[in-house]
């Protein structure tokens, strides 16, 4: 069953709410909360020293904070799909909880890659502070992925169905597990062109704003049969036209 | 006045005295003996539809394994620039199904008559339909297709291009026919609403591009339409499918096309009755509109055309026509039937529709663990939700008090079981289904492993199929018996399930939805 187009819609403007919020916390940083693009480094280069400075002035938790934020400015509105299928899946009174417990689960993946992330971006900015060389090198691995068979294998996956029970502890186990799943699918589809705005020295803003777009226009597909292809899935790009045109259209007559 | 009228094949008895069918066999013979990367041959057109040639998932009937006659080619493929754009492009599941196939119906129709007009055929010869609702001997397929040789210009007899080995019929005996009853009949056209949120709707469901798979399948391509092509299709005495029993080989069959001619002359029908088609632009501007592919389809210049539902949501607008548009006599509403039952009548000069609900369904039953079924069948329990089937109960408890008079009485709730994720290799297999020892419906697997393929467009999520039980609860309402804990599901196949070809149903449940109505 599909919900209600009210219940759509009210999914959608939750879920793209919460989103926006995450956005502008992330683009204004208000009171300095995002300490994730910092990337000072002593004149002293790589040692115990600078790690350590780095670290205080770049706690784990506040990194972390940073991340989380990230993920649910970039990731949330995807979600919206597998939550409205949750939703008409569910007893009345486990829909909200177990939409909730879905999205733990799959947030709880994007921050356990994220704590290997942020070693790797400390790593790296302590190495090379203020380089473009680990974005760009990120950049060739992510174009490398992108177009890879095991890259089109994550996205199929993330289109799995899950069978949700409907009673009791197994119905919001299953809601957790599929959430995890579909994590463990999009991390690993979405890990290299991820890691690429945080490693940028400038312009990290705008990179995730391209990043958000290439990944939920790359969900958007429908799964293919995995090989090597040169394909830039652009389909939220080919919605937003088409849905343009539908609307001036409609004006004109 | 169209300028094509398409007539039915059983005109002259179905025989090759029926020029229809003679100068379709010829044009078929032509179209038959072009290469398969040729846009206008036989073979190019089945892959439109459906193929097995490129896909990952084994099946259980390839192309490579098609016996003959017809002679399959499996090569030469085309660029894979031409089958992206191409091939694998049927909708199914969809409310794009009538539309499309109405596309792909015009497409070929168009080919086939350049040929007949090329072999000094009649300039405004049309497909025939096949309507095995017509009627006297009309359910068995028209009789110049179980012939295996035919009469060429000269009156010589050449094999027939009409005739094929692996179509075997509901008996897996080659005795070919529809097998009409209350699993497989015109019902559908009953129907009202196009599309919308319940199940019953007519054409499909709102999705974009939808090769196989899914959930919202539309009243007319369940049944009657992918039930005559299982059974036509039918399977060998092993189980497994003939041509037609499958979406990746249908085509390849030529009855195929008579069958479709006669789902576009149902939907045909059904508007000049006055239901009306989807206004969403969505629906208008086609799976494009959702960023998905375009519907292409080969002119018999080789070019492509690109249509859009809108551009064939009126026969007029194509120029052609059916010698018989004329809808099966209209009974009393659903709903009118139902108020009867629960004792209540409605005046003569009054008719009752339903109003399209917008409440979501509710989920008010599932059973534990997903199923197997194999030979024997399965048997599951729905275990009821006592706070969802309470709303159930007390709904058809209301409905003894409606106030017959009500200018808008509220029906009692409607009630669905869901048969969710349906996966298997085996398109052909044919099963009932019962809810309390209550006959609930028949379960079509047609697009079935295409569904089931996890890079499949649906990431192998498999069929989706829903059962109206709404009869069986208010029966079981009204024989005191609607007071429950569980239903108990019995699904026992009617054909045969080989070994290894067992379907798996991940979960099995029953839905409410609230009723509205206009008097």
């Amino acid at each position: 069953m599909r919900p209600s187009r009210k219940t759509r819609t009210s999914i959608n403007v939750i879920i793209v709410g919460i989103s926006i919020l995450a956005w502008v916390l992330l683009l204004f940083n208000p009171g300095n909360i995002m300490t994730v693009e910092h990337c000072h480094v002593s004149d002293a280069g790589p040692s115990a020293a600078s790690l350590q400075m780095l670290l205080d002035m770049n706690p784990v938790s506040s990194q972390l904070l940073g991340w989380g934020l990230m993920v649910v400015a970039m990731m949330l509105p995807k979600l919206t799909i597998p939550i409205k299928y949750i939703y008409a899946s569910s007893l009345k009174r486990n829909r909200f909880p177990s939409s909730l417990l879905f999205t733990f689960g799959y947030m709880a993946v994007w921050m356990a890659i994220g704590v290997v992330m942020i070693a790797v971006i400390s790593g790296l900015h302590l190495l090379m502070p203020g380089s473009y060389i680990p974005a760009v090198v990120t950049v060739i691995i992510a174009i490398i992925w992108q177009f890879s068979p095991v890259k089109q294998r994550c996205l199929n996956r993330g289109h799995d169905h899950w069978r949700l029970a409907a009673f009791g502890w197994p119905a919001h186990r299953d809601a957790l597990f599929f959430g995890v799943m579909h994590g463990v699918w999009c991390v690993g589809s979405g890990w290299a062109i991820m890691l690429f705005p945080m490693l940028l020295p400038a312009g990290h803003n705008l990179a995730m704003i391209l990043v958000t777009f290439i990944m939920l226009s790359e969900h958007l597909e429908h799964p293919r049969i995995p090989r090597w292809r040169i394909d830039f899935r652009a389909k939220l790009f080919r919605i937003v036209i088409a849905q343009t045109q539908i609307k001036l259209k409609r004006i004109q007559s | 006045m169209a300028t094509f009228t398409r007539k039915n094949a059983w005109n002259n008895d179905g025989t090759f005295a029926n020029t229809d069918l003679l100068w379709y066999a010829r044009a078929v013979g032509e179209m038959q003996s072009r290469s398969l990367n040729d846009e206008t041959s036989w073979w190019f057109f089945a892959a439109i539809h459906g193929q097995s040639l490129t896909k990952t998932r084994p099946q259980t009937f390839n192309w490579q394994e098609v016996p003959a006659p017809p002679n399959v080619p499996t090569t030469p493929l085309p660029t894979q620039a031409v089958m992206d754009k191409y091939w694998d492009q049927c909708q199914h599941a969809s409310w794009f199904f009538p539309p499309w196939h109405r596309g792909s119906l015009y497409a070929i129709e168009n080919i086939l008559r350049e040929i007949v007009k090329s072999l000094n055929g009649p300039a405004d010869w049309a497909l025939p339909y096949w309507n095995y609702f017509g009627g006297g001997n009309q359910d068995k397929m028209p009789p110049a297709f179980a012939q295996r040789t035919m009469p060429d210009k000269d009156g010589n007899e050449i094999p027939n291009p009409l005739f094929v080995t692996a179509r075997f019929g509901p008996n897996r005996d080659g005795n070919v026919f529809v097998p009409i009853g209350r699993n497989l009949n015109q019902e559908c056209q009953q129907r009202r609403d196009y599309t919308g949120l319940q199940p019953r709707f007519y054409g499909g469901g709102a999705t974009p591009f939808n090769h196989m798979g899914g959930g919202l399948t539309g009243a007319l391509e369940y049944n009657p339409h992918n039930g005559v092509h299982v059974f036509v299709g039918g399977q060998t005495p092993r189980g497994i499918g003939g041509l037609m029993s499958k979406s990746s080989t249908a085509a390849l069959d030529p009855i195929f096309y008579l069958h479709h001619c006669n789902i576009d002359r149902m939907w045909a029908a059904w508007n000049s009755a006055g239901n009306a088609n989807p206004s969403d632009a969505n629906w208008l501007s086609g799976p494009t509109a959702t960023g998905d592919r375009k519907f292409y389809m080969p002119k018999p210049d080789k070019t492509a055309w690109q249509f859009t539902p809108e551009m064939v949501n009126d026969l007029t607008r194509l120029d052609y026509t059916y010698d018989d548009l004329i809808l099966i006599p209209e009974f009393a509403s659903r709903e009118a039937m139902r108020l009867r039952k629960f004792g209540l009548s409605i005046p003569e000069s009054k008719s009752i529709t339903a109003m399209a609900s917008d409440e979501t369904p509710e989920l008010v039953g599932a059973n534990r663990n997903a199923i197997s079924v194999d030979a024997t069948g399965a048997r599951t329990t729905v275990k009821l939700d006592s706070g969802g089937w309470y709303t159930v109960t007390k709904s058809l408890l209301e409905a003894t008090n409606i106030d017959a008079a009500s200018s808008a009485p509220a029906l009692p709730d409607e009630v669905y079981l869901e048969l969710e994720g349906i996966k298997g290799n085996e398109d052909s297999i044919v099963c009932s289904v019962s809810v309390n020892q209550h006959y609930a419906g028949h379960l079509y697997l047609f697009g079935l492993s295409d569904a089931s393929d996890t890079d499949g467009q649906h990431g192998g999520g498999g069929l989706t199929i829903r059962f109206d039980i709404t009869d069986i609860v208010d029966e079981l309402h009204l024989t005191n018996a609607a007071d429950l804990n569980s239903l108990e599901v019995l699904i026992q196949p009617v054909n045969i399930i080989a070994e290894g070809n067992e379907l798996t149903i991940d979960r099995v449940s029953v839905y409410r939805q609230g009723s509205n109505t206009n008097v």
